[in-house]
């Protein structure tokens, strides 16, 4: 999984790259919270497939700069990855 | 009346006829509360992630209880001394999801998230 977001990263930098920077942002380069659009699946203790997405290799919590989750949802990300790892399910 | 999740992990050398044994004295306990068990699901041997008292695999139960705060009370403080037992959590929540079971089907839960990287 962090090779993906890995790419996402570059593909923000390259938007970065412009003439001056008094000109005005055409291009968005915040991407939306993976986690609050419509249909997105709820973060939950037992969804350990969801949750992996949102971790180092190490077991560690990414942060959401990196993720673009949301601030609420990376509060309740954080907490359902510390239930999980608890029951020893990460 | 609340709603609640609790997920009992029981050691790995426990017999499947021990494990319903277990599943049978912990209902009774909640019934006994004048709690209400909405559902149990049998997740299996799984992997654990860390050794947990030099156990490698442990064997999951999950119950989804209705009841008061004192059925819980009484559920932790038996499964505390219980020496089958290796974790137990409780989680309280608004709304069970008795739909998604995240350990049982293994292809719905792909197409799901192949589904979720098409977003990314």
């Amino acid at each position: 999984m962090p090779k993906r977001q890995s790419g996402n990263k570059k593909g923000k930098q390259s938007n970065f790259a412009k003439l001056s920077i008094f000109q005005p942002n055409k291009y968005k380069f915040k991407k939306s919270c993976p986690l609050s659009a419509k249909g997105a699946p709820t973060v939950d203790y037992k969804n350990i497939r969801l949750l992996k997405k949102y971790m180092s290799e190490n077991g560690k919590i990414l942060p959401s700069r990196i993720t673009n989750v949301s601030q609420k949802k990376q509060r309740e990300l954080s907490l359902s990855i510390k239930r999980a790892r608890n029951l020893a399910l990460i | 009346m609340n709603l609640y999740e609790h997920t009992i992990i029981a050691r790995q050398d426990t017999s499947p006829s021990e494990i319903k044994q277990l599943t049978e004295k912990y209902s009774k306990i909640v019934e006994k509360n004048e709690g209400e068990i909405v559902k149990t699901e049998d997740w299996g041997l799984l992997n654990l992630s860390y050794l947990i008292k030099k156990n490698k695999k442990g064997s999951y139960i999950h119950f989804k209880i209705k009841g008061k705060g004192n059925v819980i009370d009484e559920l932790e403080k038996n499964e505390a001394i219980d020496k089958k037992l290796l974790r137990y959590l409780t989680v309280r929540v608004k709304k069970f999801d008795l739909e998604a079971n995240y350990f049982a089907k293994r292809e719905g839960e792909d197409k799901y998230d192949k589904k979720e990287s098409y977003r990314n």
